[in-house]
Order: C-alpha cells, then sequence, then structure tokens
C-alpha cells in the first residue's frame, strides 16, 4: 500500500519518497518531458532546502540538457523569487525541486511555464502527454547547452518588492520584526528583505539547506518558538514562512499566533484601502474577505482549491489582491504568485502607515473561527458522500465547483476530498467557536448516518 | 540501425538516440549498487554531452548510496591516477576517447584505478539487466561535490617515474594536439616538467573536434606540418580521453599509432626487462623489439580492460595496443598518452637519437587494415564464418579469428564500438599484406 501511494503525479507537479518512488530516472524522463515541451531554451532549476534536492537537481539537469535546454542554477531559492525570475530573464520555464510542505523524505518537481507561472491544468495536460508518449527531443552531439549559475537569483525578486512597497515610510517606522525562516528557502532573502524595509529583525532557524528546525506548515501550533522570540526581543510582529517561502502567518506584539488566514485578511484589508479592485480566493477563504470586500464595494471570486485556480483568475478578473486562506497571499503587483514576502511587505506596510499594533488591525477584522477536519476516504468514497450531502442539502448549497460548499444560518461547511491524500477535508467557519463546533458535529453525525 | 555497444568496462553510443539520461542513470545505478557505497570520481573530456551524461551519473550515484566526486573535465588515465589517493570505490570517465563527435561512453573503473575486468564487469551488467538497483533512503544519499581536476600532482608523480633530468637536459621542442579534448590546456603544464618547449595545437578545451578525435597518421597533418615548420623534435596526436597517443617525427612523417607502443618498449623494457602485454592484433614490431630484451609477449583479447588485467594479474612490465594506448604497470595499469609521449622522449634523450632513428631501428611491417559493414545480428557469425578461408594454418580464436604466417599474420574481428567486421593483415611483405587483407574482405563482403 505505502509503495502505490508513495508516488503522486498530479496538477502541482510531482511528488514522491526518496529511496523509494522518486527516483532518478524518474525525475530525468520528467525533465526530458517537460524541455520536449518547452521547447530549447533556457529552464530556471531550483529547489529547496531539502538534502535530497542535489541529487535530483542533478537528475534534472541531465533530462534538460540531453533535450537540448540550458539549466539556469539558482540553488536554494524562494519559490516566489523563481516564479518571477524565470519570467523576467525570458525563460522558456522551470522546475523547482521541492515537496513544499510534506515530511523529509519526500521530494518532488514543481513544472513553471515562461510567464513565470506554474503550468495551469491544460498546460499540464500538455506536458504530462508528451510524458507519458515518451517521445522526447533528445539533441545530438552539436545541440547542448551547458549549465550556467544565477549569482543572485533573487535580486529581481527584492527589486520588485521594493519597488511595490513604500520602503520610505515603513523605514522611517524601524520596526522590530522577528522572523522564522523555518531553515527553508525563504533565509535566502528574509535578511536582506527585512534590512532595505529599515526593520530591526531577529531571525531564527535562518539557515537555508540547515535542519528543519520545526514542522515547516506554518500553523500556530508550530509557532511556539517564534511567538516566544517575539515576547523576548520585544519585537512588533513575527513572521513564519514554510518552507518554500509561498506562504506566511503572522504572530502579534503580544506574542500570540493570529492564525494563518489572517494573513490574508490583513493584506486584502490593506490593499482594498490603497487601490479597490476585485478580489479573487479559494472556496475555503474566510467569509470575512467577503465583509471586506463588500465595504470597500468591490467583487469577490471564488475559485476551486489550488494556488494555479486562484492565480488564473485573479488575471482574468484583474484583480488588485487575492490568495489563500492558507497564508498564501498573491499580490500581482509584485508577481502574479503566493509570496511570504509580498504578504509580511503589506502587513509591515499596513502597521506603519495606521501606526496601530497587529493586535488592534486584527480586532478591525471581521471575527470568524475556523475549524477542520479529516474523516478517511478515497477520492470515490467522497464522490459517494458529496452526491448524497447534494441531494439532502440543495437549499443550502453554496457551490459545487470543489467538492461541496454550504450555508447554515451565518456558519458554513466545506466538504472536499484532498488532492494529496487519501481523506475527506471538512471546513467549518462560523461567528463563534461554539456554533462552529455544533455545525461541525452535525455534519460528522450526518456523514456518519449515510449508508 | 542503433549503435550502443555494451562493453565489459562500460557502455557506448551515440548521443540523444542510444545515449540517454535513462540510459546513463541506469548504467551508474547498476555499478553504483554493485559498489555498495562509497566515493565514487566522476570525470569527463571536453564532448558537448559530457556534462548531461556526468549529472545523469552523478544523480545515480547518489541515488544509489556513493558520494561523488566530480573532477569536471579530466582525462581519463588522470582521473585513474586519483582513485587509490581518494580511497574512493570506484570511478566513471565519461568520454568515448577516440569515437567522433556524436559519440560518448560511460568507463567504470575500480578501486585501484583500472578498467573492470571482465568479472567485475558482467557484475554490474547483470544488475544493469535485473534493474533491482540500490536506492538509498535520505539519510544514506550520496552527497555531490565538485573538486577541480589537479594535474600538478599527476604531473608530479610522472616526472617522478621519467629520466626527467635527461629529458630536461635534451631539451625537446615538442608539438602536441590533445584535438580540443580532455587534456587541452595540461600540454604546458607536462612541458613544464621535463623541460621542453611546446608548440600547443587545438589546446583549448572546447570539444570541437577538428579531426576524428583518433591519434592516427590520417588525423596528424596540422600537428606534421608543425613539426616541419617550428622544427620540433617529435610531434603527438592525443586521443580525446588522452589515453591513446600517435607519434609524428622530426623529419615530419606521421607514425602508425602501431609505433607507440614498439617506441615505449625500447625504452621501458631496458630499464624494467618483463612480460609485454599486448592484444592480438597488434603489429609484430612489439614481439621483435621484447625479444631483444629477452622479453616474453603475451597475448589478450582486444580492448583496454583485458589488456590492464592481464598486465596487473600477471606481472606484466609493460602493456598496450596497436592503437596507441601504452600503461607501465609501475606507473598505474591504465592506457596513458601523457606516460606514453614521457617515456618516448626519455628513449630519445637517453639515446641520443632522433625519433626517425629510433623508428628505423624497429623491424618494418605493412600493416593494412580494412573494416566491413555487418549487421550486429551476424557480426560473430560471419567472423567465425572466414575460419574457412584458412583450413591449413594455425588459428587462434581468442578474439575472433587469428591466423599466423610466415612473415606476418591476419586478424578477423568483430569491432567493439561499431558494426563493423575489422581485418587487419601484417606482413614484412607489403604486397602479401594488401592480398591477405583483400581475400578476406571479399569472402566477407559475399557473406554480408
Amino acid at each position: 500500500m505505502k509503495g502505490k501511494l508513495s508516488l503522486k503525479v498530479g496538477i502541482s507537479g510531482v511528488r514522491g519518497i526518496i529511496g523509494d518512488s522518486l527516483t532518478p530516472q524518474l525525475a530525468g524522463r520528467f525533465a526530458a518531458a517537460f524541455a520536449t515541451y518547452t521547447g530549447a531554451g533556457k529552464i530556471v532549476v531550483g529547489r529547496d532546502a531539502r538534502p535530497s534536492g542535489e541529487m535530483l537537481v542533478n537528475a534534472v539537469y541531465a533530462g534538460l540538457l540531453a533535450a537540448g535546454c540550458g539549466p539556469v542554477d539558482i540553488g536554494i531559492c524562494p519559490i516566489p523569487s523563481a516564479l518571477l525570475l524565470t519570467r523576467e530573464m525570458g525563460a522558456r520555464g522551470g522546475i523547482v525541486v521541492t515537496a513544499s510542505h510534506n515530511p523529509r523524505e519526500w521530494n518532488g518537481l514543481k513544472f513553471l511555464s515562461a510567464r513565470g507561472l506554474y503550468l495551469n491544468p491544460s498546460e499540464y495536460e500538455e506536458f504530462l502527454d508528451i510524458y507519458h508518449q515518451g517521445d522526447f527531443s533528445f539533441v545530438g552531439a552539436t545541440g547542448h547547452r551547458t549549465v550556467t549559475t544565477e549569482p543572485e537569483p533573487a535580486r529581481r525578486h527584492l527589486a520588485r518588492l521594493l519597488e511595490a512597497l513604500d520602503a520610505d515610510l515603513v523605514g522611517a517606522k524601524a520596526i522590530k520584526v522577528a522572523a522564522d525562516c523555518s531553515n527553508g528557502a525563504g533565509a535566502v532573502l528574509m535578511p536582506g528583505f527585512l534590512e532595505a524595509l529599515g526593520c530591526r529583525s531577529t531571525l531564527i532557524n535562518a539557515e537555508a539547506g540547515g535542519a528543519f528546525a520545526r514542522q515547516s506548515e506554518p500553523t500556530p501550533e508550530n509557532l511556539g518558538q517564534l511567538c516566544r522570540s517575539v515576547r523576548r526581543a520585544g519585537a512588533e510582529v513575527g513572521f513564519a514562512q514554510d518552507a518554500d517561502a509561498d506562504r506566511l502567518a503572522v504572530v502579534d506584539e503580544s506574542g500570540r499566533a493570529l492564525g494563518e488566514d489572517l494573513t490574508l485578511a490583513l493584506a486584502v484589508k490593506y490593499v482594498l484601502g490603497k487601490t479597490p479592485g476585485p478580489v479573487v480566493v479559494n472556496l475555503s477563504a474566510s467569509q470575512a474577505i467577503d465583509d471586506l470586500a463588500r465595504a470597500a464595494g468591490v467583487p469577490v471570486y471564488r475559485t476551486k482549491i489550488g494556488e494555479t485556480n486562484v492565480v488564473e483568475e485573479m488575471l482574468a478578473r484583474r484583480a488588485v489582491i487575492g490568495g489563500e486562506g492558507n497564508g498564501g497571499v498573491i499580490w500581482p503587483k509584485v508577481h502574479p504568485c503566493r509570496d511570504s514576502f509580498a504578504a509580511a511587505g503589506l502587513v509591515l506596510q499596513f502597521m506603519a502607515e495606521s501606526g496601530k499594533p497587529v493586535s488592534a488591525l486584527r480586532r478591525e477584522i471581521p471575527f470568524y473561527v475556523m475549524v477542520r477536519d479529516r474523516i478517511p476516504g478515497t477520492q470515490e468514497d467522497a464522490l459517494r458522500l458529496l452526491g448524497s450531502l447534494r441531494r439532502a442539502h440543495g437549499r443550502e448549497t453554496i457551490s459545487t465547483l470543489d467538492g461541496l460548499k454550504m450555508r447554515f444560518g451565518d456558519a458554513w461547511a466545506h466538504v472536499r476530498p484532498s488532492n494529496t491524500e487519501p481523506i475527506i477535508r471538512i471546513q467549518v467557519e462560523a461567528k463563534t467557536r461554539r456554533n462552529a463546533g455544533v455545525v461541525l458535529a452535525r455534519l460528522k453525525r450526518e456523514i456518519a448516518a449515510l449508508p | 540501425m542503433k549503435l550502443l555497444k555494451i562493453g565489459i568496462s562500460g557502455v557506448r553510443g551515440i548521443v540523444g538516440e542510444t545515449i540517454t539520461p535513462e540510459l546513463v542513470m541506469d548504467f551508474a545505478c547498476a555499478f553504483g549498487t554493485w559498489l555498495g557505497g562509497g566515493t565514487v570520481l566522476l570525470g569527463r573530456d571536453t564532448r558537448p554531452s559530457g556534462p548531461m551524461l556526468q549529472r545523469a551519473a552523478a544523480a545515480a550515484l547518489a541515488s544509489t548510496g556513493c558520494g561523488v566526486l566530480d573532477f569536471g573535465v579530466c582525462p581519463t588515465p588522470i582521473l585513474q591516477k586519483l582513485v587509490k589517493p581518494s580511497r574512493a570505490s570506484g570511478a566513471i570517465a565519461v568520454s568515448a576517447g577516440h569515437n567522433g563527435g556524436e559519440w560518448n561512453a560511460l568507463a567504470f573503473v575500480n578501486r585501484d584505478g583500472t578498467f573492470l575486468n571482465e568479472f567485475q564487469g558482467e557484475a554490474v551488467l547483470d544488475s544493469y539487466h535485473l534493474e533491482r538497483f540500490r536506492k538509498a533512503g535520505l539519510s544514506r544519499l550520496g552527497r555531490v561535490r565538485t573538486r577541480a581536476c589537479g594535474a600538478e600532482g599527476y604531473f608530479r608523480d610522472l616526472a617522478a617515474l621519467l629520466d626527467t633530468e635527461r629529458i630536461s637536459r635534451a631539451g625537446f621542442k615538442i608539438v602536441v594536439d590533445p584535438c580540443n579534448g580532455a587534456a587541452a590546456g595540461l600540454a604546458a603544464g607536462f612541458c613544464e616538467r621535463l623541460g621542453c618547449g611546446l608548440i600547443a595545437v587545438n589546446d583549448e578545451p572546447t570539444g570541437f573536434f577538428v579531426h576524428d578525435p583518433e591519434p592516427r597518421p590520417r588525423n596528424a597533418g596540422e600537428v606534421a606540418s608543425l613539426v616541419r615548420v617550428g622544427g620540433a623534435d617529435a610531434g603527438f596526436l592525443l586521443s580525446s580521453d588522452a589515453g591513446r597517443v600517435s607519434a609524428v617525427a622530426e623529419d615530419g612523417e606521421t607514425l602508425s599509432e602501431e609505433y607507440t607502443l614498439p617506441l615505449v618498449a625500447g625504452r621501458w623494457l631496458e630499464r624494467e626487462p618483463g612480460p609485454v602485454v599486448t592484444n592480438a592484433s597488434t603489429s609484430r614490431m612489439i614481439e621483435d623489439v621484447a625479444a631483444r630484451f629477452g622479453a616474453p609477449v603475451l597475448k589478450t583479447r582486444v580492448g583496454q580492460s583485458y589488456v590492464v588485467q592481464s598486465l596487473a594479474g600477471e606481472a606484466g612490465s609493460l602493456g598496450g595496443e596497436g592503437s596507441g594506448g601504452v600503461a607501465v604497470r609501475r606507473f598505474q595499469p591504465a592506457f596513458d598518452g601523457f606516460l606514453a609521449m614521457g617515456l618516448i622522449l626519455e628513449a630519445m634523450a637517453v639515446s641520443g637519437k632522433m625519433l626517425s632513428e629510433l623508428v628505423e631501428a624497429i623491424p618494418k611491417y605493412h600493416i593494412v587494415k580494412e573494416k566491413v559493414y555487418c549487421p550486429p545480428s551476424r557480426v560473430h557469425s560471419v567472423v567465425a564464418e572466414t575460419r574457412r578461408l584458412f583450413p591449413d594454418d594455425e588459428v587462434t580464436t581468442l578474439d575472433g579469428v587469428r591466423v599466423e604466417r610466415r612473415n606476418g599474420w591476419v586478424h578477423i574481428r568483430a569491432s567493439a564500438t561499431e558494426p563493423m567486421i575489422r581485418v587487419i593483415a601484417e606482413n614484412a611483405d607489403m604486397k602479401a599484406a594488401r592480398e591477405e587483407a583483400d581475400r578476406v574482405v571479399t569472402f566477407v563482403s559475399q557473406l554480408v
């Protein structure tokens, strides 16, 4: 069973276990298929801080070189920096060796288009067809390029961040910041970023490629060390990144973790206050986003779960801000991708402009409680279950775009199969913890009673 | 027709056709699985496809739990010499040696720094066919580190072996053509150690082969004219991996690669008399030279692996082949172009003779080399059929069909690198050699 489930080829790329399913042969084949898909040219190759990255990157180079592409080595690099660089240097595409928040023994490949975005579903399908057909465009003796190295891959990203933000405004406040980079790729840029914004910073777990210091998922239960650092250093704000630096969690000046869905709410509130415009979030993001958009008189568009879905919708709607409730903030003014640095910059600028502490800014966001649960079940189980729920809750249904989202009074519930594990996720948001608990319990009873 | 040749010590093929990242990874995985861990050295020649093979091999070795020390562009003999001091468990040389630029290859080297012998090669091949490779988990995954090739240490060792003082005193001027291969840029260090003046040509590590990277007279035109124009004492042409060499005399005469081994033997056997190992297809010149020193000549199948294995295993003094590859056991059991150049220069310095005079002292034979296309599926049966041509002669079938003649021999064998049957005839009489070869070629052509 373990062997069967240890390889996942899906819309977000390829993931597998080192020493088991994720072999150099597999990585080389995918790289050769990708080079065949993009055509000969430059391909940006980056990786997160996982120790198995070195082996896989070599396999990826081999696949790319064999098909006539010139890999551009950007080393351990934040994902948003890699995406932005891919677009700005005119590369044919990019491959990032990462398994984001999966456990250490996992690793994987993500594929970027020339636009500096993850492949969207239709691009991905074309690419996978080439992989499965196995007819790669290998070059002969004279078509080979070499691997080149980009010495400062995050430089362009930093420049775009500083163009989009008001560095003088933030710098004037000399904000005290504690940041936890999870020993991930964010450590490459975080010190320079905070310095450029005139912050006085305390950095922890800031060694890219070091041992995973904590579970890299930036949920409140993993942020104890950062919360203590905030209190000890007397910092005004704490930032926690995940391993590939696309998501951010915020800790307030009292050392309390806000919960990662508040990152998006803070960013949306600030951006809509400055430049009102459409907002795009996924189905699972808090209804606080709807409240904030309503107050600003702008529409909110909801998409299926998955960064690609949000980004594509944002581009189509010309959204000014968007993202996911898991701390993934997308600010197209920098680049249309989840970007923990853009998120941190917006929070800092919000603080500087308002002159208010993080706890006060948080209180201005409409209050909701989000509870999450999961039940075991395959995609097939999920389909059966969702069918029954839809028949029973026709009137409460808000959306069937991704699983089933229902409204119960001031609460909503979202039931959907996981994209990565054989589980069914249940998410409930309500005005009070009690009510959220009641709705969740009722839903689980109802599910348990189904045949 | 797909060109892929799997030999005992490696695999070679056409890049982009048979040499794909996956094939390279599978072979490197098989090698790493057979080694079972430790550090593996990696080096390559300058072919543009080299980085692809090298990256594929590095990833594959790491995945089997072998650490990788990548020396980048590095002549194969220098890489082999690094194996023991590095306490490595083996090495992979990425180079197709004398083959054209469309080829590339992996050669597997064991912990002694020599090409795998047939038993070792078979074990690796079994692992390749079984496809059950060692998969290191996260904590055992090999690291990949890079190192500079560092020829200085190698040249120091070589200078210690040679009679450097006599060579320096002679003040030779030489022409060297590394064919823009792995030895590009290194001839300067070689000449500095030995006090020689240098005229280098095709000395950039670009992998752009102006001529085939095979040391033989038809590729030696540039060297010959530079020897004449520059008034050099000798000229040398190296293969892309610097394993083989052919020479040009001071008068501009391009010497057959068959002369490299007897020229070296004329000096080395004087210093260290002992058995000479060569293959069954090499000129009789070596037998005449060896006889001068009372040294026996041992015959093996064609291929560096067989020669060096016998050299090491049977306590030979000197080994080599008619292709221009020479190995001295005391230095290292590996074909080494720098070593061959050094010993030819030493022969000149010690004897006080010009290279053309040394050549003159070696009994003359005429050698005719032909090749006939033959589909790979029939190569071995066609070779075996040729026995019918020689019903009354002394025939050995160590490697194809070899027939002894009064003043020479003829050898018919399957090429290890191409879908060809090679016919080599040697005789003291030019006409006899020619007729012998033609007779076989006609016979083979009719069969194919």
